[in-house]
């Protein structure tokens, strides 16, 4: 049994855990976001082209990666945080989590709106399909490079209490 | 701004599409080159009027040409206004509030004139058809049967989205002795002032594009309202049945394009023997006339006192000043020009409901055009062929 210490203190896993929990939130928060926005879209327009449906379910699936993305680093980031877990750890944890979290938000909004104007358009006039899926590579790039931070940042320790 | 990208940006993009596809210089000199109204069914299908125009059977009539136009208008804005969200829902909505207005007083004054017919249905649907299909609502056929206004408020109106705007009329007098005429003005100036009112509420920019919109709308019908009733009070012809003889036309909104026509028919006529102290009663209550200008405009009896009274707003000395260096244009000439400038400045502004309002301003604008021409074409008066007001 150790002592707690100024660099361990009890507190510290507070911080990784709000890590873990960030994470899953927020990305999913804008996991649903992009989802419900674009699935209305493809609901409104495939009432009148139905042939269309499943090529206008890709933002939708674009939407549910944001999701996975932040399960991934949840779970990387909950199997990190243990006993004798510094204040160092915890705040690294902590940023790895917010910074994926409200990445993977921003891109299921961006996801979203265009994923509903771009479904709706594409029924209207079938060109569109492929800047449709331009815009929303890009956006969904964001989510990316949230999740490399958070990579990146999960692998910084320093445990020495 | 972002919240009006994320809800309705698909929907502004739609319209201005469509906006680019309204017809160009180079139509309008196709169309005024036509030998025959079924050579601009050859033209018009080049256009964005090609799905409406195609099924259309030869000969064509001017009245089918109008219909067809109308048509096109209709979808375009079922198109707008079926997917749309708040607000968008509601502004839409309140376009096609003037047209409902247009619609009740249309059957109002039929059932006035002719009651007690031998085929009540057949001539129901034979209104209806009259009517604008932009402002139709739920209870319209049961208006037909209505024997006064009042009835017709309590049956029917009680329920339909105009019910505040009859509120507000009944407040000041008895619907029954009116004139079906005040009733459509008093009507549609309670629904300019609530239409201005929910603009503001949307804030900018579309306040800022709409009011301009709007009071421009508002002080022309004061100075239509004052020359019409000069107008009306020297012909003192009953005009009540002229009107609607003429409004044969479904698209009856259309004001008249009829070149032989000495007086157009104008859905904004006051009655003939309207007293100058009623005046004041429809003149609608905000814009750039309002208030001076508004008691100016009532004691007006000639040009010259119309001049003095709209002196202090330059747009409007501008556009009199314009029609005495042209007399061939009517005032109505100029003020369609100045509303023409008006709708395509609404379409710069981004992020603005305007530009939905202006869309279809323009569109009706359009219809009057080719109608115009389609008449000028028929009748052989092709020296007029080239006044109209082209929205480019």
């Amino acid at each position: 049994m150790t002592f707690p210490s100024d660099l361990c203190p009890p507190s510290a896993p507070f911080f990784g855990f709000m890590g873990c929990a960030c994470a899953i939130i927020f990305a999913n928060l804008g996991s649903s976001y992009g989802t419900a926005k674009a699935g209305v879209g493809v609901c409104a327009m495939g009432v009148l082209h139905p042939q269309l449906v499943m090529k206008s379910t890709i933002p939708t699936i674009m939407a549910g990666i944001l999701g996975i993305y932040g399960l991934i680093v949840a779970v990387l980031l909950s199997g990190m945080i243990g006993q004798e877990y510094s204040l160092f750890n915890g705040f690294a944890h902590l940023a790895s989590g917010l910074s994926t979290g409200f990445s993977a938000l921003a891109a299921g909004i961006c996801i979203g709106i265009v994923g509903d104007a771009g479904v709706r358009a594409n029924a209207r006039q079938q060109k569109l399909f492929v800047g449709m899926l331009l815009i929303l590579i890009f956006g969904e790039a964001l989510a990316l490079y949230g999740l490399i931070v958070s990579l990146i940042l999960s692998g910084k320790n320093n445990s020495t209490c | 701004m972002t919240s009006f990208v994320a809800n309705h940006g698909y929907l502004d993009g739609l319209l201005r599409g469509y906006r680019s596809g309204l017809l160009t210089a180079a139509d309008y000199a196709n169309l005024t080159q036509c030998e025959t109204v079924d050579d601009m069914k050859v033209h018009l299908m080049n256009t964005d009027y090609a799905n409406v125009f195609q099924d259309l059977p030869s000969p064509l009539t001017t009245q089918s040409i109008a219909e067809a136009c109308t048509r096109k208008m209709v979808e375009d804005f079922q198109s707008l206004r079926q997917p749309a969200l708040e607000p968008l829902a509601k502004f839409l909505d309140y376009i096609t509030y003037g047209y409902m207005i247009d619609n009740i007083v249309l059957i109002l004054s039929e059932t006035l004139h002719e009651r007690g017919t031998e085929n009540p249905a057949g001539d129901t649907q034979a209104l209806l058809d009259r009517c604008h299909p932009l402002g139709l609502f739920e209870g319209i056929t049961a208006l037909c049967v209505a024997q006064t206004p009042a009835e017709l408020y309590h049956l029917v109106l009680v329920n339909s989205p105009l019910a505040k705007y009859f509120l507000a009329t009944l407040s000041m007098e008895n619907l029954d002795e009116m004139h079906v005429e005040v009733i459509r003005n008093l009507l549609y100036k309670e629904y300019l002032k609530d239409f201005f009112r929910f603009c503001q509420q949307l804030g900018e920019p579309t306040s800022e594009s709409m009011g301009d919109i709007l009071k421009f709308e508002a002080d022309r019908r004061s100075i239509n309202i004052t020359v019409n009733s000069w107008r009306m009070q020297a012909l003192s012809k009953p005009w009540g049945h002229q009107s609607i003889q003429l409004t044969r036309f479904r698209a009856s909104h259309l004001l008249g394009v009829c070149p032989v026509q000495p007086t157009r028919p104008d859905r904004r006529l006051p009655p003939p023997s309207l007293p100058q102290d009623d005046r004041q009663r429809i003149y609608p209550t905000f814009g750039e006339l309002w208030p001076e200008g508004t008691s100016k405009l009532q004691d007006a009896v000639d040009m010259d006192g119309l001049r003095a009274a709209v002196d202090s707003v330059e747009a409007y000395r501008d556009v009199l000043q314009q029609q005495n260096e042209n007399p061939d244009k009517t005032i109505e000439d100029c003020f369609f020009e100045k509303e023409v400038q008006n709708c395509l400045l609404a379409f710069e502004s981004h992020y603005s409901y305007g530009a939905f309002y202006a869309y279809f301003r323009l569109k009706e604008q359009e219809t009057r055009n080719i109608v115009w021409i389609a008449e000028c074409i028929a009748q052989n008066k092709r020296d007029r062929i080239n006044h109209f007001t082209p929205t480019i």
